[in-house]
């Protein structure tokens, strides 16, 4: 399908253009039949396909719904999971609203980030496509791995572990080696308000009767004490990672030489954007068991 | 490429050479020259190159097609077929959904009810509702394995900018879709599963319980949320699915059939 360009209706047909013509046209194949049976055969095998599947594995069903009994654990389809694990670490409204709205912009804007033609219609064919896509998916991978296990705190029983010498330290023990106090505010990202003694100046923060004040308009005077340490732990330290951290990837792979063109820093920012999403799926689904906890869990075995 | 060249010469002299009239011809003329074949398709199958041309162009289901496309994008490896197994997921769908529809009232007293029937006592209703199920969870996989393959093929570069964003807008209603059957079998997995998703809704700042409250119909998933959910799944949002598929199509056509190389 030459896009007929008025630049290319302007000119007269030369012999070059002709010429150019004819052999798009040799490389192209008539949809009925080439097209219209791939389609019709991938139709029946999928057909197929999925009969056997529902046909070997029955769909779940539970107990009928009872407002009054809470399943430990509920939760969300596996499609949201994502979402849900992101609301153990940060604000609802932050992980539930904010960041999928964002994802969801920034996803669509793609194509108005990165205009330039470079290695369309091929799998992954501008240079460095393959590395860019293998560093950007590891590291979003890892990242968020590491990002959830520090959050559960299980670098401390790690270091219990090594400190100890044995898989299973005992905290009553004679001679155990804990997680050195001073370090208490690192044990996970809520240590940092509750195990730090913050002053009361910054915990009760009366923006209501200090800073908005409504009441001067002669409207209700509002009740709006903020606790700084909360604010911090619950959205400053989440946004500036999810904004923070894709950047200086980006930032690195420019300085190393791996990501120089747009197209480059949009495959790796995807690439880590995808990982993420598939690992914050893969550990809601997977390893969130009752109470949210952070251990290997499936809906199909146990009782429910 | 010489090759190639007189391979589709050949291919044109043997379609459009006459040949005497074997076994073979009486058969076809038999099945496709009577009255009421004609009355239905108004031409014989299409063996010609420009019949075959004619019969994409001019049949209301094929011209969603280009009549011609470029040799690599009928390679499987190209596309992996995702976009059209989305769609092909998404009719399944509507099929096995319509048949499910018969036995399915959407109350609370009643809905379990209907399930563990289809389940038990329906013949073919277990088989029905498993394929209407695994093509759900089927189709959000596909749809955003075929967006990872436009995004690797960087089939989103101008002119498909929009295209894009009418795939996305498409991956909202494909989850939707997902998300508002997903309350239909009213057990203990369906309720608390929206329960957990609907109250995502009402954190978001300000205007999120008033939405959620909207959405769900009451303080709490209950026979409101249940009648909504069921609305919204079997016809409000297949409908607007429908829609932006139509455009989504019809796009590819009007970017110039799918990208390829410069
Ligand atoms: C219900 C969901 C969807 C359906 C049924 C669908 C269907 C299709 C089909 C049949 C094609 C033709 C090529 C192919 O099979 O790959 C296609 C191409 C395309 N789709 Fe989708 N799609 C859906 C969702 C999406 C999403 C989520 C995106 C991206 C965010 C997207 C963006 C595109 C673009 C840009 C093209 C043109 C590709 C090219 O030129 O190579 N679509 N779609």
């Amino acid at each position: 399908m030459a896009v007929a360009t008025p630049a290319a209706q302007a000119q007269p047909a030369s012999q070059a253009v002709r010429g150019r013509q004819r052999r798009q046209r040799e490389e192209e194949l008539l949809v009925w039949p080439d097209l219209v049976f791939v389609e019709f055969i991938s139709a029946v095998v999928f057909t197929i396909t999925f009969t056997i599947l529902a046909y070997m594995v029955d769909a779940l069903l539970l107990d009928r719904a009872d407002p009054a009994v809470t399943p430990n654990p509920s939760k969300a389809p596996w499609y949201f999971l994502n979402l849900q694990e992101l609301l153990l670490h940060m604000h609802p409204a932050l992980a539930g609203v904010i960041v999928p709205t964002v994802a969801l912009i920034a996803l669509g804007a793609i194509p108005y980030f990165d205009t330039d033609n470079e290695g369309q219609g091929e799998w992954l064919s501008t240079a460095r496509a393959w590395p860019i896509t293998a560093v950007g998916a590891v590291v979003g991978a890892a990242g968020t791995t590491l990002l959830i296990l520090y959050d559960a705190g299980k670098h401390v029983q790690v270091y219990e572990m090594i400190a100890n010498g044995t898989w299973s330290p005992d905290p009553d023990a004679p001679g155990f080696v804990g997680w050195p106090s001073w370090l208490g505010w690192a044990t996970n990202l809520r240590a940092i308000q509750n195990d730090i003694s913050w002053p009361e100046e910054l915990t009760r923060v009366p923006l209501g009767s200090k800073v908005l004040r409504t009441d001067l308009l002669g409207l209700p005077a509002i009740d709006l004490d903020v606790n700084l340490p909360a604010v911090l732990v619950e959205q400053i330290i989440p946004v500036t990672m999810m904004i923070g951290l894709p950047l200086l990837l980006s930032f690195v792979a420019a300085r190393v030489g791996l990501a120089r063109t747009k197209r480059d820093h949009m495959i790796l920012q995807f690439s880590g954007f995808i990982a993420t999403f598939l690992t914050l799926t893969i550990i809601g689904t997977y390893f969130r068991g009752a109470g949210l906890e952070l251990v290997p869990y499936t809906i199909f075995v146990g009782d429910h | 490429m010489v090759r190639e060249r007189e391979e589709w010469g050949l291919l044109m002299a043997a379609t459009e050479r006459p040949e005497g009239r074997g076994l073979g011809d009486r058969l076809y003329d038999g099945i496709f020259h009577n009255r009421v074949w004609r009355s239905i398709f108004r031409s014989g199958y299409p063996n010609t190159p420009r019949n075959q041309m004619l019969a994409v162009a001019t049949n209301v289901f094929l011209h969603l097609h280009p009549t011609r496309i470029h040799r690599t994008h009928v390679k499987i490896t190209h596309t992996f077929c995702l976009g059209g197994l989305s769609f092909f997921l998404f009719l399944g769908l509507t099929i096995t959904g319509v048949l499910l529809m018969f036995y399915y009232v959407p109350s609370v007293d009643r809905a379990y009810q209907d399930i563990l029937a289809l389940d038990t006592d329906v013949r073919f209703g277990q088989l029905m509702r498993n394929i209407h199920r695994w093509m759900a969870h089927g189709m959000v996989l596909t749809v955003l394995m075929h967006m990872m393959r436009v995004f690797y093929t960087g089939a989103y570069k101008p002119p498909r900018e929009f295209n894009w964003v009418v795939g996305v807008v498409l991956l909202v209603l494909t989850l939707l879709l997902s998300f508002t059957g997903y309350l239909l079998p009213w057990d203990q997995l369906a309720i608390w599963a929206i329960t957990v998703g609907t109250n995502m809704v009402g954190s978001a700042p300000i205007l999120g319980e008033p939405n959620r409250f909207i959405l769900v119909g009451g303080f709490q998933v209950g026979q409101a949320a249940l009648i909504r959910f069921y609305t919204l799944h079997v016809i409000g949002l297949p409908l607007l699915a429908a829609v932006f598929m139509t455009v989504h199509f019809w796009r590819i056509r009007r970017d110039g059939g799918l990208a390829r190389p410069l």
